[in-house]
């Protein structure tokens, strides 16, 4: 038998983290990881937000292109439209504006880099640290004690025994499961993401893509799709939730790299596939049933990404770092109970992680119903932000016709956006803002203020007075 | 392209998907979801492809999506199956 303080399911960055903060705080810490080295069962995740530089900034800082040399980091993010055609319509390219407030977020949107080199790399300090990493083993079971989790059996039947056991292995948690916190995701709670990694020669990137880091294609025919550079390739990848595919997912990624457009980009970049990848992602309006009698669940097993755009990478290490905390407190008081280990819920609800989900369920509501809708919503979406943005840019009339035009032609779209913006977006406004959601949706205030808002778009051109 | 050129796998993964036949409701889920297309229907049952072991991705999607609970995904066992070198 093997005795630790601290036992880590999983080698990703919220186990890597967990295990550095269980080893600085002298627990006796053991993370465990299936692949041969962390990182290499482990695809996407691969943008690393401003928020690790100002949460983890000794960390961050060691984070060199010796170390990881597929980094890239810049300060363009471009938004394509593409319409039911098929055709990008129009896209829209953008940098930190004047109100980001600090460094590094106002150099770079993103820092890219393949998880093949950030993982082994975030490993690193965890052994350095002193825990003992025990990659190439797979746990497959959860040693209990009168009911109750005290340590894993790894495939070979060698156990581990540890008064508290932390679950970090990923949306498919044997941790999860066997400790009666979750049997199996809801089709609504979980995405599967595929993915192709491109090469193209970094000098093609550089010249081509400038310090454009990420591109997102918001589109009619295939759910959003998101674009991330590295130094000598690119991802290209989409997501749905299970309960959202209708075809095989990967014909929807296709639609993606078969756009003409696409096409292009391919040829110009020289750009070559080179590896597809899938994996399945946790995405929920809220974490629940996140601990239990020694046991802690981070991470994906958490099921902690970002409910806005699914980032995964920090809310691991935030909810890692917490998780290794609370499980120090349990183990130094000799209590691992659940009512203990509640204390968990409380710190990460007190992060920014707590603060991205405060409004988790709005924001996963219009995800779902916007790009994760192509068919219902992008098909009247695109055509609609393209005239308003893109109609001006035309001649066949003359400008101020033109204005009407485009007016009378947004107006159209009212009968599909009113009751969306109803739905959707006033929820999460009044959330944001804290505001009282049944005051704004007062139906005699609407009624009031929804003909003025249509009056504001005009019918026909009123007729000016000669003087 | 052959989707099955883009992926790199170690041998010697163990038998890490089973199909309990008697469960399984014919619906096709696992087909529809699976991206490597590692799952067939015959006679209204679904059957994993004998050679999933080397095209495998591990996402896990056909487990999750299996209605009946037909379908038991595991991960194979430790340093083998898929590897993903640009993940």
């Amino acid at each position: 038998m093997n005795v630790y303080d601290i036992v880590i399911v999983g080698g990703g960055p919220g186990g890597s983290m967990a295990a550095k903060t269980a080893a600085e705080l002298g627990l006796k810490t053991i993370f465990f990881e299936r692949g041969r080295r962390p990182g290499e069962k482990n695809s996407s995740g691969c943008g690393l937000g401003p928020r690790m530089w100002k949460d983890f900034p000794d960390l961050m800082k060691e984070l060199t292109p010796e170390k990881c040399p597929s980094m890239r980091a810049g300060s363009a993010a471009r938004c394509y439209f593409i319409n039911e055609e098929g055709v990008v319509a129009g896209y829209v390219m953008s940098r930190p504006t004047e109100s980001v407030s600090y460094e590094p977020a106002k150099s770079w949107i993103t820092m890219n880099c393949y998880r093949s080199e950030f993982d082994p790399w975030i490993a690193e300090f965890a052994t350095n640290a002193g825990a003992e990493l025990k990659s190439s083993t797979l746990v497959v079971s959860l040693l209990k004690e009168d009911g109750k989790v005290c340590g894993v059996v790894d495939e070979h039947g060698e156990k581990y025994k540890a008064p508290v056991v932390i679950g970090a292995d990923g949306a498919i948690s044997i941790v999860a499961k066997q400790s009666g916190l979750r049997t199996k995701w809801s089709k609504d709670q979980i995405t599967l993401v595929p993915q192709y990694d491109f090469h193209a020669p970094p000098k093609k990137i550089d010249d081509i893509m400038g310090d454009e880091a990420l591109a997102v294609w918001w589109s009619a025919t295939f759910p959003a799709s998101y674009q991330v550079f590295f130094n000598d390739g690119f991802h290209q990848g989409l997501g749905n939730w299970l309960i959202k595919w209708d075809k095989n997912p990967l014909f929807y990624l296709n639609r993606v790299i078969n756009l003409k457009y696409y096409q292009r980009l391919l040829r110009i970049l020289e750009a070559k596939p080179r590896e597809l990848q899938s994996h399945l992602l946790p995405w929920l309006q809220y974490p629940y049933n996140t601990h239990t009698d020694g046991v802690i669940l981070i991470g994906d097993a958490g099921g902690f990404p970002c409910p806005l755009e699914a980032e995964g990478i920090y809310p691991a290490m935030v909810t890692g770092k917490i998780a290794a905390e609370v499980a120090a407190d349990a183990v130094t008081s000799g209590d691992a109970s659940k009512n203990k280990l509640s204390r968990f819920d409380k710190m990460w609800q007190k992060t920014s992680v707590g603060e991205e989900f405060e409004a988790g369920e709005e924001l996963y509501n219009i995800w779902k119903a916007l790009p994760f809708s192509p068919k219902e919503t992008m098909t009247w979406f695109v055509p609609m932000l393209m005239e308003a943005l893109g109609g001006i840019y035309d001649w066949s009339q003359p400008h101020t016709k033109r204005v009407r035009q485009i007016a009378a032609h947004i107006k159209s779209y009212m009968p599909q956006a009113l009751p969306f913006i109803l739905k959707y977006v006033f929820p999460l406004v009044a959330k944001i803002f804290e505001d009282d959601l049944d005051d704004m949706m007062d139906p005699q205030k609407l009624m009031k203020a929804l003909p003025k808002v249509m009056e504001l778009l005009p019918k026909k051109k009123k007729r000016r007075r000669r003087s | 392209m052959d989707v099955n050129d883009l992926t790199n796998h170690i041998p010697g993964t163990g038998d890490f998907i089973k199909i309990d036949q008697n469960k399984c409701n014919g619906c096709g889920m696992c087909v529809r979801i699976c991206i490597v297309n590692l799952w067939g229907i015959k006679n209204n049952i679904a059957f994993i492809r004998d050679d999933y072991k080397e095209k495998c991705l591990e996402c896990g999607s056909c487990g999750q999506v299996c209605e009946p609970g037909a379908i038991d995904f595991n991960y194979p066992a430790g340093g083998t199956g898929v590897i993903f070198e640009r993940g």
